[in-house]
């Protein structure tokens, strides 16, 4: 008994120390500024031998994941925040935006937390002028990278069961051996749709604050599961890589939806209309359009 | 996402009075908050009133038209708007038929 728990406390700092490298660390230790936040979770490794899955992701809605939102986080933070909660900005306040847009801030110190809600106001708020330039430049650095879902999200949909992430462990849908790149773990939940659930659908915060961008997940449970769908998020979204094509693809809408038009013209029988006409005993230039939607995709249209 | 169906009066060369027949049907969702008040902001959204196209259903929309006793060339069109917000909207089914009617 007394050399297992002096294994343990041999052990026990181990877990804290990045495995993979500074390039695919998850460190416990807190950033204090952006730069630190890049460094700690620094994906140009990635890079080196993941040149496609980096390419598709760099033209993704998930790289831009931060930028491309700052409007309703400005609201949420200037409006909702301060007016109508009249609570102040927390970390924990601003993680309800960022542990889904930037999953990386969760290892920011509350002061850098708090900055980069500050940042988020000013660059929405200061659109075109240097300092909303500014503030925009930087955000541009958060999103949802590589190792929001290799690493700090892979394991969140059975936490209890697959525990935290590791640090520097790499998860992937096989588990792949990497060599000396960086050590790789199975996690059979990322090939899942509950997998981007987490953030796709309703995100409940540790305060247990329900933010709503979404219901794209409840509708795949309770309206395409229920009817006997079978696909995964990932089998339409993911079917081009890294990409994560939607709701701004074209093709994808196109691919989403059916339409199916049928006009009819006829001629109404004469008098049988309210309609004042030219000419009452004339028979009456008339048309019956039908038109079919479908919606093949595997949750309701439109949604976030 | 909203469906528009027009129909023109192709032997009118004003623009204005071109239109003989217009409609639309408009699949959206509406946020409310708990007083039951309509939200937009995801915070404030604590549930939705479903207008949207169901997964796996196909919607049935018919357009019933009369138009005057001497138009003759009518061009139907119909387009179906994806707007992924509110202010950008793209067309991704456009079907148009033209068809002249017998005047007696």
């Amino acid at each position: 008994m007394k050399s297992m728990s002096l294994a343990i406390i041999l052990l026990l700092p181990l877990l804290f120390l990045p495995l993979g490298g500074e390039g695919q660390c998850a460190e416990q230790k807190l950033a204090n500024s952006i730069d630190e936040l890049a460094k700690m979770f620094d994906e140009s490794k990635c890079l080196e031998c993941h040149e496609e899955a980096h390419e598709q992701w760099s033209g993704s809605w998930h790289s831009k994941a931060v930028i491309s939102s700052l409007g309703g986080m400005h609201n949420y933070i200037a409006i909702g925040l301060a007016k109508e909660w009249k609570t102040p900005l927390t970390k924990a306040q601003v993680m309800k935006c960022l542990d889904c847009h930037a999953p990386t801030v969760r290892y920011a110190s509350e002061e850098l937390a708090v900055e980069i809600g500050k940042m988020i106001v000013t660059a929405h708020k200061k659109k075109g002028t240097k300092a909303g330039d500014a503030a925009k430049k930087e955000l541009a650095r958060l999103n949802v990278g590589c190792l929001s879902c290799h690493n700090i999200k892979a394991n969140a949909v059975a936490v209890g069961l697959n525990g935290p992430p590791k640090p520097g462990m790499i998860y992937g849908p096989e588990g792949e051996d990497a060599d000396d790149a960086h050590p790789t773990e199975e996690s059979l939940d990322m090939t899942r749709a509950s997998f981007c659930m987490q953030c796709h659908g309703k995100y409940k915060a540790p305060d247990g604050d329900i933010i709503q961008c979404n219901t794209l997940s409840g509708s795949y449970q309770n309206a395409y599961i229920a009817k006997g769908g079978s696909k995964t998020c990932q089998d339409c979204h993911m079917k081009n890589g890294h990409t994560f094509p939607g709701g701004h693809d074209l093709d994808t809408v196109k691919e989403g939806l059916g339409m199916q038009v049928e006009i009819i013209p006829y001629r109404q029988l004469p008098g049988t209309l309210k309609k004042k006409v030219k000419e009452e005993k004339t028979w009456i230039p008339s048309a019956v359009v039908t038109v079919f939607i479908e919606n093949k995709t595997g949750h309701r249209v439109p949604d976030g | 996402m909203v469906l528009d169906v027009t129909a023109k009066n192709l032997d009118e060369k004003d623009a204005e009075k071109q239109v003989l027949f217009n409609a639309q049907k408009k699949w959206w969702e509406i946020g409310k908050d708990l007083n039951g008040r309509m939200r937009y902001g995801a915070w404030q959204i604590k549930e939705i009133v479903d207008l949207t196209l169901q997964p796996m259903e196909t919607q049935k929309e018919q357009f019933l038209m009369h138009f005057d006793t001497d138009i003759e060339n009518v061009e139907f069109d119909v387009k179906l708007y994806y707007y992924i917000s509110g202010k950008k909207g793209d067309v991704i089914y456009q079907e148009t038929k033209q068809v002249e009617y017998e005047i007696d």
